[in-house]
Order: C-alpha cells, then structure tokens, then sequence
C-alpha cells in the first residue's frame, strides 16, 4: 500500500472543499434578508473527479504522436468554482436566498463531511492495522 | 478559511437578527406613543441589513477569491419610517393639535407580530447552522482517534 495514494489526498481534498461549502452556506443564511444579495454555490465535484481520474476517462485527448496530455493538475491545483446561483427565485428586494434549500444543503453537505471524516478514519485505521507488529 | 469564519458569519446574523428584533419590539411597546424626545409621535423604526467580507485581518483580505464570496450581515442602519401620523379626534387628550386631534404613529401591530416571527425563523435559521459548523468541527477533531 502506497502511503501517498489519491484516496487520503481526494477525502482531505473533499473535508476542505465541504468545509468551504459550509461557510458559502452560512453566508447565505445569515444573509437571507439582505437586500440585494445573491446566493452563492461552491462547486468542486467535477474538478476533484478530474484530480481523481480513476478510469483514465478524463485523459486528454491527443491527435498526434507528438502531443502529450498535460495532466489534470493533480491535487495541488483543486479550484472550486465558486459563483452566484442563477436558479433563484428574486424575491423583491433582490435577494435570492430560499432559506429552507439552503438548510438542506447544508445538512446535506454535513452527512457527506461526516462520511469522509469515517472513511479516512478507516484508511488511518488500515494504515495502522499494517505497521502494527503486534498480533 | 477554518471553521471559525463560518461560525463568525452566523454569529454576524444572529447579531442583525437580534437588533431587528430589538426594532420590533420597540416599534409594538410605542404604537401609542404620542410623546417622544425627538418631538411628536413615535416613528417606526427598520433595521436596513447589508453584508460585507466576512474576513478581517489583512492576511485573510489577500487569501483572495472566497472574500467576496463568503460575506457576513450587519445591520448597517436603523431607519425611522417617514409615513405621517394617524390622526385621532381625542379632544381632552394632552397632545392634541388645536382643533382636537391627536397624532398617533403609523403602526400596525399585527405587521411588526409578522416581522417578529420572521425574524425569529432567521435567528433559528443561524443557530442551526452554527451548530452543524459546530459539529463538523467536533468531527474533524475525530480524525486518526480510533
């Protein structure tokens, strides 16, 4: 077992992006009678899918011997997308919080924290499980 | 970004809430007032709500995207309502104008019971979200202990 595989990286990754999401959710809840605000996403699914490329789909296409695919910037470039929600209903002061979506969200988003905390506890307790002598 | 932004936004809303609510409970205790320092009848007051970059220090402003993105809410004003007063033939009231009539504010207390109990929503709104920030960060601590 490689000690430095994509797993820890891509749950450390996620636990970092979920907390980020986290603090996006707030701000949109605190903010859900500010005049004028809109509600933000973080998005960073789809860019830790391309770190992660577990079946090489996400390679990049060459046409050419020539050419040679520059990577997808592994986990050391990870970027969320971070824009305002175009989806919300403007409600008269043009503020576009829906305060009930963004509970769910949230709740949503701490089942998933919550999942990656335990199986990084897993991978950790394998880890441990394996350079333990004593059986 | 750490755990404590987050719990420093919704901190930033249960405060906008609270002074909103400190509004509207004036603004119910006052619909009679006839009598106020400023002179005349007691005007309604709204709390105007603003958000602004929830970070502070001069290293977190430089961390770059997430300062617009991740904003907290400050009541940035509180505003007292232009609309006239109501006028009420209370000829032996102490107040009234010469021809007999008493300046009442313009206050509809069912309304404000409204804006009470939306407030109070968003202050539950906050708390739960401080509280699953909390959580999160009480499971983060779980990490390696097994």
């Amino acid at each position: 077992m490689n000690v430095n595989d994509k797993t820890l990286k891509a749950l450390a990754a996620s636990l970092n992006f979920r907390q980020m999401r986290q603090e996006v959710i707030s701000s949109n809840i605190a903010n859900a009678d500010t005049p004028g605000y809109k509600a933000k996403r973080v998005d960073f699914e789809a860019a830790l899918a391309r770190a992660l490329d577990v079946d090489g789909e996400m390679k990049m296409k060459t046409g050419d011997d020539e050419h040679f695919d520059v990577g997808s910037g592994g986990f050391d470039n990870l970027e969320p997308d971070i824009y305002e929600d175009s989806n919300g209903v403007v409600s008269e002061d043009g503020n576009t919080v829906d305060r009930e979506q963004e509970l769910a969200k949230m709740a949503e988003n701490r089942i998933l924290y919550d999942a990656a905390v335990q199986l990084l506890n897993k991978k950790i307790g394998l880890m441990k499980y394996t350079i333990s002598n004593d059986r | 970004m750490d755990f404590l932004t987050s719990l420093k936004i919704s901190s930033s809303g249960l405060a906008a809430n609270r002074k909103r609510m400190g509004a509207i409970s004036s603004n119910i205790a006052n619909a009679q007032t006839t009598r106020t320092a400023e002179g005349g009848p007691y005007r309604k007051k709204e709390v105007v709500f603003g958000s602004e970059p929830a970070r502070e220090s001069f290293g977190e402003i430089l961390e770059g995207e997430l300062d617009e993105k991740a904003q907290s809410v400050h009541a940035t004003e509180v505003i007292s309502s232009n609309k006239p007063p109501v006028l009420k033939y209370e000829p032996n009231h102490p107040d009234a104008n010469k021809d007999g009539y008493v300046a009442y504010p313009d206050i509809n207390v069912m309304e404000e019971m409204a804006d009470m109990i939306s407030a109070s929503r968003a202050y539950e709104a906050n708390i739960s979200a401080m509280n699953t920030s909390k959580s999160m960060a009480m499971k983060a601590l779980e990490l390696g202990r097994n």
